[in-house]
Order: C-alpha cells, then sequence, then structure tokens
C-alpha cells in the first residue's frame, strides 16, 4: 500500500469509535427524513379520504400511531443530525491533527523532493492537498448515509407499486452517472483552465513586480495595472465557463429528478393491475423526492472523495522512505567527489571553485544525499550517498546558500541544530558567526522572533545565523556556501578569523564555496567544477590551492 | 497586517461597501434564488392536483405532473442563472479589488511579499462570499416569506403554525448565533494559525531534513494540533447548536403542520377551526413546510464562506493614497545632497540613519556595502518607494519631502528587466514610447545589444540571455535620456565573462549623468569618480 494510504487508513483505523457512531447517526438522518415526509404524506392523504367517508370512518382510523410516529421521527432526525456533526468532526480534527505530524515526518525524509516544496507555491498547494484529505474523514459517513435514504426511500415508494421504486432508482442512478460525467468532461477541464489562468496571472504579477522600480522609472504604473488585469481578466473568464459549467449539475439534477417523479407517480398509473391507492401514492411521490436528494447529496459526496483521491494521489510521490527503516550510517568520515578524485580525510578544507552556473552547489548537495546522482559517483564515510538506504547526513553540518529557516525564535531555529543545546553555547556559536552583538542588542536576545522565513532580519543576517546553526552541529564536515555574500569587508573578516580559530580548535573539515579571495586563503585544496549533472560531475579537475596555507599559519583578510 | 484585530463589523462594512458598484447584480441574483421557491410552490400544486384528482383518475392527473415536472426543471435552469449572475457580479468586485492591491503594489504603498498573495489567493477568498452567501443572505429573508404567502393561500392555520416555529426558532438562532459566531470564529483563527504553523515548517524543510530535527519539529507540529483538537471538542458542540436548532423546528414544522392537517382533515381536532381544508390544499402546505426553512439552511451552509472572505479583508485593504505633489522640471544632470537622510520602513529599525553625501552634477558614485546597509533603499528614495523617515534629499535644490519622488525623469537599471510581449524595439522604447527609431537603433548599439530591432519577444522574455536583458534594460534606460541615473546591482547574477563584457557599456552611459550606482562588483565600482561604503 502506498505509504500515504496507509497513514490514513491508520487514522481511519484509529478514529473507528467516532466514524461509526457519525455513520450510524447520519443513517438516521436520512432515513428519518424520507421516512418523515412520505408518512406525512400518507398520514393527510388517508386522512383525507377517511374524512370523506364520514364520521364512522374517520372515528375507526388509527390515527395515534402515525401522528406519534410523525413526531418521533422529526426528534429522531433532529438528535442524528447533531450527533452525527459533532461525532464526524471530532474524527476529522483528531485524525489530521495525529496525521499532520506522522506526514510531516515522512516528508522529511523525502530528500531530493523537499527542496522544492519549500518554495512559496508549492508549499501553499501542499497545505491545501493536506486539508482536502480532511474530507476522507468527514465524508467517511456521507455514501453509508445517503445510500440507506436511497434504500427505504425506494422500499417506501414499492408499497404504492414496484415500478415507483424503479423510477426512483434509475433515476437517481442516471442522477449520480450523469453528474459524473458531467463533471468529469466538462467541469473538470475548465476548472484545470482555471488553475492555469491563475498560475499565469502570479507568473506576470510576480515579474512586474519584480520590476517596480523602472515601472516607477518609466512612469509605467498604470500601465502595469492593466496588464496585470488584462491577465487577470482571462483568469476571470476561465472562472466564469467554470460556474456555468458547474451550474450544468443543477440543471441535469432538476431535470432528472422531475422525469423520475413523473414517472414514479405516473407509471402505476398505466402499469399497475389495480390503481394503488391515493396515500400510497402520496408516499411514492414524497420519498421518491426525498430519494432524490439523497442522491444528490452523492453526488457531492463522490466528488469531494474524488478530490481527496486526487490530493492524496499529489502527495504521495513526496513521501520518503520510512524513518523507522534501518538505514546504513558511515563510521568514517573521508569524502571522495568522484570516482577518480582524490579522498580528503577529516580535517581537510576544501574550496570549490568554478563559474556561476557550473553546478558547485549541485555538487556539494549531491555529496549529502540532498540532490539526485546516480550511485557510483561518490563516496563519504565509505558509503555511497546515491544509495536510498545509506544516510549520510550526520557528516555534515550544511550552512546553505538559500537560507533556510523556522518562523520561530534565534534559539529554536539555533536548536534544529542541536536541541539541548544550553544557551552558553549558542551564544558562542554566535559569537563566532559575527551575531552575538546585534541578538544581544535585541530586547529578547535569543528569544527575539525572526519572522517567516526569517523577515525580521537583514539578508546578511540571515545567512550569518543559518552559519552560526551548521557551527552548533558537531559533525566532521563543515559544508558552507558562499557564507560571506553580502557582507561588508569588515564583517567578512571577522566571520572568516573566527570561522579559521573555530576550525583550528574543533579539527573540523571544511567545504566551502567561495569565489572572494579573503576565503580563498582558508582553503588547502581546491575542486574546480564545470557542469554537473544527475550523472556526476563532468569535469572535475582537483588541485593545490594556488597560495597553500596550512591550517596552523593561516592568514585571513588582509 | 495590523496586529490588533479589526472588529467584526468593520470586516462586514468592507464588503458591503467594496460590493456597492454590484449591487444591482447581486440583488438580482438573490432575487432569483429567491424565486427558487416558486418552482417549489408549483411542485407542491402539481403534486396535490394529482392527488385530489387520484380517486376519481381524471386527466387532471396528467396535468398534475406535468406541472411537478416543469417545476423541477425550471428550478434547476433558475438555479444556474442564479448562480452565473452571482459569479458575473464577483468577478468584477474581485477585478475591482485586485486593481486596488495592484495599484498600491506598483506605488510602493504595499510590501512585494503581502501584496502578491492579496492580489491572487487573497482576491479569490472573495469569491465564495459574493457567489453564494450574499445571494443566499438576502434570499434567506425573503424565501420564508413567499412560502409561507403561499401556503397561507391554501391553508392559514398552516401558515400559521409554521410561522409560529420561526419565531422560536429566530430567537433561537440569535442566542446560539451570538455565542457560535464568536466561537466559531475564534475556531477558525485557531485553524488558520495551524495551517500556517505547518506551512512555516514546511518551508523550512531543506533545514529540517539537513540537521536532522524531524524529531524537534514534528514534536512541535503534534502540539499545536493536539492542543487545536482539544480545544475545538468544546467549540464544535456549541457551534454545531445552531445547526441543531435550524434541524429541530424544520422537523417539527413538518410534523405540526402533517399532524394538524390529518386531523382536521378527520374532523377529529379538539376545538373546531373554521378552515375549509381538503386533500389538495393539505397535500400542498405540506410539501411547502420544508421549503420555509431551506433558504436558511442554504445560507448556514454558506456561512464558511464569508468567515473566509472576513479573514482576508485585512490583507485587502487600501492604504490611504497621499495627495501627488508637484515635481518641478530637472533641465540637466542635477546636483545631491543627502543631509542625514534616515530610512525605516513602517516601525522597523532604520535600514539606514544620518546618511550625508554630496554629489556634484554628473558626478557617478558608486555605493557598496553588505546587503540590508540601505543601497536600494536610497536609490528607491528618488522613486518614491521608500520612505524618508529623517533628514533631506535636494536635487538641484528641490527638497524631496516636497516633491514626492522624481518617477518619470530618472533612468533606471536594476536586476529585474520588465519585458513586454512585442518587438525588441518596442521593448526599448517603454522608457520614451515616442522615440523615432533611429534613436532607438543608436541606443541599442551604445548598449551593445546586437539583435534585430524587429525580433519578437514574449512576455516571459524567451530567447533574451541574462546579459541580454540588463543591455536592454540598459538601451532602455539611455534611450530616456534622463539628467539622474539610478543603477541597482546592474551586474549582479552575471557570470565574470558577461559582467566584463557589459563594463564598456555601462560606461558609456554613466558618462556625463549624475549617477548613483549601488554594486559589489570591483569592476562596476571602477567606473565611478568616487566610491561611497556604507
Amino acid at each position: 500500500m502506498p505509504p500515504l494510504e496507509a497513514l490514513i487508513r491508520a487514522e481511519l483505523r484509529h478514529q473507528r469509535p467516532r466514524l461509526v457512531i457519525a455513520t450510524v447517526a447520519a443513517i438516521g438522518v436520512t432515513c428519518g427524513s424520507a421516512l418523515l415526509l412520505g408518512l406525512s404524506g400518507w398520514f393527510i392523504t388517508a386522512s383525507a379520504l377517511a374524512g370523506l367517508a364520514g364520521p364512522a370512518v374517520a372515528h375507526a382510523f388509527n390515527y395515534m400511531l402515525p401522528s406519534a410516529f410523525i413526531r418521533l421521527l422529526a426528534i429522531v432526525r433532529t438528535g442524528s443530525r447533531y450527533v452525527e456533526r459533532v461525532a464526524g468532526h471530532e474524527a476529522a480534527l483528531q485524525g489530521l491533527g495525529r496525521l499532520r505530524p506522522r506526514l510531516y515526518a515522512r516528508l522529511a525524509e523525502g530528500g531530493h523532493a523537499t527542496r522544492a516544496l519549500a518554495v512559496g507555491e508549492a508549499s501553499s498547494r501542499l497545505i491545501e492537498d493536506v486539508d482536502a484529505i480532511q474530507t476522507r474523514f468527514i465524508r467517511v459517513a456521507a455514501p453509508w448515509a445517503l445510500g440507506a435514504g436511497l434504500a427505504v426511500s425506494a422500499g417506501m415508494a414499492a408499497l404504492a407499486h414496484w415500478t415507483s421504486a424503479v423510477a426512483l432508482l434509475v433515476g437517481a442512478g442516471a442522477l449520480v452517472l450523469g453528474s459524473r460525467w458531467i463533471a468529469e468532461r466538462w467541469v473538470r477541464p475548465a476548472a484545470a483552465l482555471r488553475q492555469e489562468a491563475l498560475g499565469q496571472l502570479k507568473a506576470r504579477l510576480t515579474d512586474l513586480e519584480a520590476a517596480v522600480p523602472e515601472v516607477r522609472a518609466w512612469s509605467l504604473e498604470g500601465w502595469a495595472t492593466e496588464e496585470v488585469a488584462r491577465v487577470a481578466d482571462q483568469a476571470d473568464a476561465a472562472g466564469r465557463v467554470l460556474a456555468e459549467r458547474s451550474g450544468h449539475l443543477m440543471s441535469w439534477a432538476g431535470a432528472v429528478t422531475g422525469l423520475s417523479l413523473a414517472a414514479a407517480t405516473g407509471l402505476p398509473l398505466w402499469l399497475a393491475p389495480a390503481t394503488p391507492p391515493a396515500p400510497l401514492i402520496a408516499l411514492a411521490a414524497l420519498a421518491t423526492a426525498a430519494g432524490m436528494e439523497a442522491a444528490l447529496g452523492l453526488v457531492t459526496a463522490l466528488r469531494d472523495a474524488g478530490a481527496a483521491r486526487a490530493a492524496a494521489a499529489r502527495l504521495e510521490p513526496l513521501m520518503g522512505a520510512d524513518p523507522d527503516r534501518a538505514v546504513q550510517r558511515p563510521e568514517g568520515d573521508s569524502l571522495q567527489f568522484s570516482p577518480a578524485g582524490p579522498t580528503f580525510v577529516g580535517g581537510s578544507r576544501v574550496r570549490i571553485a568554478g563559474p556561476s552556473g557550473a553546478g558547485k552547489t549541485t555538487l556539494i548537495e549531491q555529496m549529502m544525499g540532498l540532490r539526485p546522482v546516480e550511485p557510483g559517483q561518490m563516496s563519504a564515510g565509505g558509503l555511497d550517498p546515491a544509495l536510498p538506504d545509506v544516510d549520510v547526513r550526520r557528516l555534515f553540518a550544511y550552512a546553505a546558500q538559500d537560507v533556510s529557516l523556522l518562523n520561530g525564535t534565534v534559539a529554536q531555529n539555533l536548536r534544529l541544530a542541536d536541541p539541548k543545546a544550553p544557551e552558553a553555547l549558542l551564544w558562542e556559536a554566535l559569537e563566532d558567526a559575527a551575531l552575538a552583538e546585534r541578538i544581544a542588542g535585541a530586547s529578547k536576545g535569543l528569544d527575539t522572533p525572526i519572522g517567516p522565513g526569517g523577515a525580521f532580519l537583514s539578508g546578511g543576517e540571515r545567512r550569518r545565523l543559518s552559519l552560526a546553526r551548521a557551527y552548533l552541529r558537531g559533525s566532521p564536515w563543515l559544508v558552507l556556501d558562499e557564507p560571506t555574500e553580502g557582507l561588508d569587508a569588515r564583517t567578512e573578516q571577522q566571520v572568516l578569523h573566527r570561522l579559521k580559530a573555530r576550525l583550528d580548535r574543533t579539527a573540523q573539515g571544511l567545504v566551502m564555496i567561495s569565489h572572494r579571495p579573503a576565503g580563498v586563503a582558508l582553503c588547502e585544496a581546491v575542486i574546480e567544477v564545470d557542469g554537473v549533472t544527475e550523472a556526476g560531475a563532468s569535469a572535475l579537475a582537483v588541485g593545490e590551492q594556488g597560495q597553500p596555507v596550512g591550517p596552523q599559519d593561516a592568514e585571513v583578510g588582509h | 497586517m495590523t496586529s490588533s484585530a479589526p472588529s467584526p463589523t468593520h470586516l462586514r462594512h468592507w464588503l458591503r461597501d467594496t460590493a456597492r458598484p454590484e449591487r444591482r447584480a447581486l440583488g438580482m441574483a438573490a432575487l432569483m434564488t429567491t424565486a427558487d421557491v416558486l418552482p417549489a410552490v408549483g411542485f407542491a400544486a402539481g403534486l396535490a392536483l394529482t392527488l385530489t384528482a387520484w380517486p376519481d383518475r381524471t386527466t387532471s392527473i396528467l396535468m398534475g405532473i406535468v406541472i411537478m415536472l416543469a417545476a423541477l426543471a425550471v428550478r434547476g435552469v433558475l438555479s444556474q442563472r442564479a448562480l452565473m449572475t452571482a459569479a458575473g457580479a464577483a468577478a468584477r468586485i474581485k477585478g475591482a479589488v485586485r486593481r486596488g492591491v495592484v495599484t498600491d503594489l506598483f506605488s510602493g504603498r504595499r510590501s512585494s511579499e503581502t501584496g502578491l498573495i492579496a492580489a491572487v489567493e487573497g482576491v479569490e477568498r472573495l469569491d465564495g462570499h459574493y457567489t453564494r452567501f450574499e445571494p443566499a443572505r438576502m434570499a434567506a429573508v425573503m424565501g420564508p416569506i413567499v412560502v409561507l404567502a403561499a401556503i397561507a393561500l391554501a391553508s392559514p392555520v398552516s401558515a400559521l403554525i409554521l410561522t409560529a416555529t420561526l419565531i422560536p426558532f429566530a430567537f433561537g438562532m440569535w442566542l446560539a448565533g451570538t455565542a457560535a459566531a464568536a466561537e466559531s470564529r475564534t475556531q477558525f483563527a485557531a485553524l488558520e494559525r495551524l495551517s500556517g504553523l505547518f506551512l512555516d515548517c514546511i518551508r523550512a524543510l531543506p533545514a529540517v531534513a539537513a540537521f536532522e530535527a524531524t524529531g524537534t519539529v514534528v514534536g512541535d507540529v503534534e502540539r499545536a494540533s493536539d492542543g487545536l483538537a482539544a480545544r475545538t471538542g468544546k467549540v464544535l458542540r456549541i457551534a454545531f447548536l445552531s445547526s441543531g436548532i435550524l434541524e429541530f423546528f424544520s422537523a417539527l414544522s413538518v410534523a405540526l403542520v402533517a399532524v394538524y392537517c390529518g386531523f382536521q382533515l378527520l374532523g377529529l381536532m379538539p376545538v373546531p377551526i373554521p378552515e375549509p381544508l381538503d386533500l389538495g390544499r393539505a397535500v400542498f402546505a405540506l410539501v411547502l413546510a420544508p421549503e420555509v426553512y431551506a433558504p436558511l439552511r442554504r445560507m448556514a451552509a454558506a456561512y464558511h464562506d464569508r468567515q473566509a472572505a472576513e479573514a482576508v479583508v485585512p490583507t485587502l485593504e487600501r492604504t490611504p493614497v497621499p495627495p501627488a505633489l508637484p515635481t518641478p522640471r530637472l533641465a540637466r544632470s542635477p546636483a545631491l545632497k543627502f543631509h542625514k537622510v534616515s530610512i525605516a520602513y513602517d516601525g522597523a529599525p532604520p535600514v539606514i540613519s544620518d546618511f550625508d553625501l554630496e554629489v556634484r552634477p554628473g558626478q557617478v558614485i558608486a555605493l557598496t556595502g553588505a546587503s540590508g546597509t540601505g543601497k536600494s533603499s536610497l536609490l528607491h528614495l528618488f522613486l518614491g518607494l521608500s520612505p524618508l523617515t529623517g533628514g533631506e534629499v535636494e536635487v538641484d535644490g528641490h527638497r524631496l519631502s516636497h516633491t514626492g519622488d522624481w518617477c518619470g525623469q530618472v533612468g533606471w537599471m536594476g536586476q529585474a528587466t520588465v519585458v513586454v510581449p512585442g518587438t525588441l524595439a518596442e521593448n526599448i522604447a517603454l522608457s520614451q514610447p515616442e522615440a523615432p527609431r533611429e534613436l532607438i537603433a543608436a541606443m541599442a548599439e551604445q548598449a551593445g545589444l546586437s539583435l534585430d530591432l524587429d525580433r519578437s519577444i514574449d512576455g516571459r522574455g524567451g530567447g533574451l540571455s541574462g546579459g541580454e536583458r540588463r543591455r536592454l534594460a540598459l538601451a532602455r534606460a539611455m534611450l530616456k535620456q534622463a539628467p539622474l541615473f539610478l543603477l541597482d546591482e546592474p551586474t549582479a547574477h552575471l557570470d565574470a565573462a558577461a559582467e566584463e563584457a557589459l563594463i564598456p557599456a555601462l560606461a558609456a552611459a554613466t558618462r556625463g549623468r549624475t549617477c548613483l550606482i549601488a554594486t559589489h562588483s570591483r569592476a562596476v565600482m571602477a567606473l565611478a569618480d568616487r566610491v561611497v561604503a556604507l
């Protein structure tokens, strides 16, 4: 079974008691509705006929039982609806509450897919999909309840004549199948077009927004606004098409309900050997109306189920391996970036060089198992990071170029690297990243919130926080991608100086991407990269650093 | 978004005022939604006719069946028309709101992060409010009255009974509604927060995965989810109470009408009621009884659409537009004087403070320093995109605090270049639409853009390399022949070769103009008369 489906089913099993209560209550609602309406129709019609037949017949008519039953049904229906709502939503809330963390744990194991998830559109989409799965819980009861309602209605219609029941069932079938056909053929393509149009709107808006200064400089604000409005109009037009096609579902439901009611009332008139009595026809007609309403509900339930399935299908490929599976973790700490390349032992300081776009970041992320690469290209601690059951992450403390931060406090972000680190250690790491002064100056210190994506910090501060976080993780290799990009010369010098002191102290190895002269001086070996694909690095020249600097006597900066 | 929660009344007023131009269309949609009860009346009449005629097997049976069929078909078509009308109105409302957001975005009155989301997703969340909730809300008032009137024609007593159930219903709804509305608003907000937390955790996935910190974060998500589930259990019970009340009275009304009609028809009412009731009238009243509550139930079902819309209102509200200030014309390259300039965005600590600089006419200044030290913010001052919170900037003696901005009189080149679908020439002429063709060609040449001027370019800048885009921006800026030229990281994200190739064109473009260049590049700094470190 696919992993997500297994997770969902486990939660559904866990919520079973609540779901059973919700289902039973929902059956009470639909059957109660059908019975209430049908019985009332029968009762009135029978009463009228008895009343017409004279006082003697009227007094002989047993009115107590049906009228008591009608009142009972009204209460049953109300109570059931309340119980259904509460039990169903509690199951959904708790089920999803337990599902979310488990889902997250699996996503975190997804490795290569996680990077794509972290950016705007993809992550919003993911949240919507997870919410869509909620309907799997809320809607468990719906098919059962609506099916039962339909069955009870058909049973009541059959009391008049079997053709009435057939008319109802055929009508319900036509309603469900026809609606699905309309949804598949008409509504779905329109919804896809609309989604696409909205995507285009977002893309155009993002493009223009990125160039706001230019738009202002040429006084093109009006033009840009019109341009966005033009693309938005297309999205709105697509939205209207979608609304119109969704509306066809209602027209279809109206037409089919009308036809099946006409048939349920009319057919017994011609086909029954003896015309059924009027009270039973009233029963059949009202039961058919109730039954068709249930069928209409079934259409919605099936559509929601379809949406939940589609959401699950989108999530399924993102699921990583089972976090509790057995994995091989490296014992050693040597690194080899290409089959023929040299092996760097722990404590080495390696610089990755090459023109922009050559794939320097790709290369180091392949080494850490964060990006796909063909097996047999690299080795980390004696293991091939490309293999699925190998986890080499413990070897590396990574400060990426695209800084990824948690929307929490400074301390929370730092403790991602070491959950139990005491405050003194956090301050030490901040000091080495030349950020301690800034954080100490904030009124809440380590508990200063940094905002979504670290929005309350400047670009350089985010980079240094990410650096401090990497420092806290006592891994054999520190992997830094352009750690001083965007820092002013003085701060850069400070950061590199303390980095060197730190490396001397901890004897950690360093893999660094940097084209800045001050960074170059820190490393003793260099790997020249010129094109990296999933098949590995195509041209990897490995050489000694231009000005070899031993770990003991390096002079950082100028 | 502001930190203090805006009052629900304020949110509702905003939603109402925004819809004002579309009041007629929305009213029409509501009218059609209300008219939805007429086919229901027709259906009830058809069934009543059929049943009355049934014992005698007259042709009225057929007539009754045809009426039922027609009524239901009309009902379907009517709902579709109502939906379409409302969707049209909603699209126009959304368009107007989006236009406001986008205008603010392009005039720097709104930050890009919130603006982009507000303009697309935020605006879309208004949809359900206008297509579903608004028509349903208006129909919820008129619908029951129309149905009650129809029932009263057949059986005034039944109508009276139904009206009697409506009164305690309305009272109960008001009681539960005020409690439930507050609770459900809290609940909605809590759900949003949880979604937000999950989203934040997803966005941090690369770091979480790299640091093997899944356990820590999963713990956070778990606690938040559990907390919400525990709190919500109680909230739900109250929230569903209002729908329970609705359900109870809706069921009760059917039962009461059925029992009353039955007893009256049997002639067994304990108190004689002077109402001439026959089978047809009784069936008519019974079938219509649930329809009294149907519009209310529809409104209740659309309630979350309103909540979604209310939640998004604070992100869509427009910031007040400052009055336009008169900007004098610059005849020549101006002298610039920055005196104790401070820039702070929305209460955040200033990105730059007490900045002093004097620039002579025609002087080229390179501004350098780490990102976040305010280089771009200084350039943005001239475009009105950053707030001058302290000090003064003088352009040839004209004070920026008096002129507001210098839009239309500065040349700009940044990292992102606007590209419009059209030819290359049209793209260059964006800064100066009436420029003659020869001048465009000359500027393209000076910028080193050796492409065919009639080459067509799509809106995504297809076919242009990063370097070519910069040259396009440069040609455009030179065509403008503006006396003041601002360049924001003109060579960022270019590789060394592309940067080197661009330098001569930059040198040509900057010569003789007052220029401010924000840059990290040493090659670009070499073009400047003076390098200023921030």
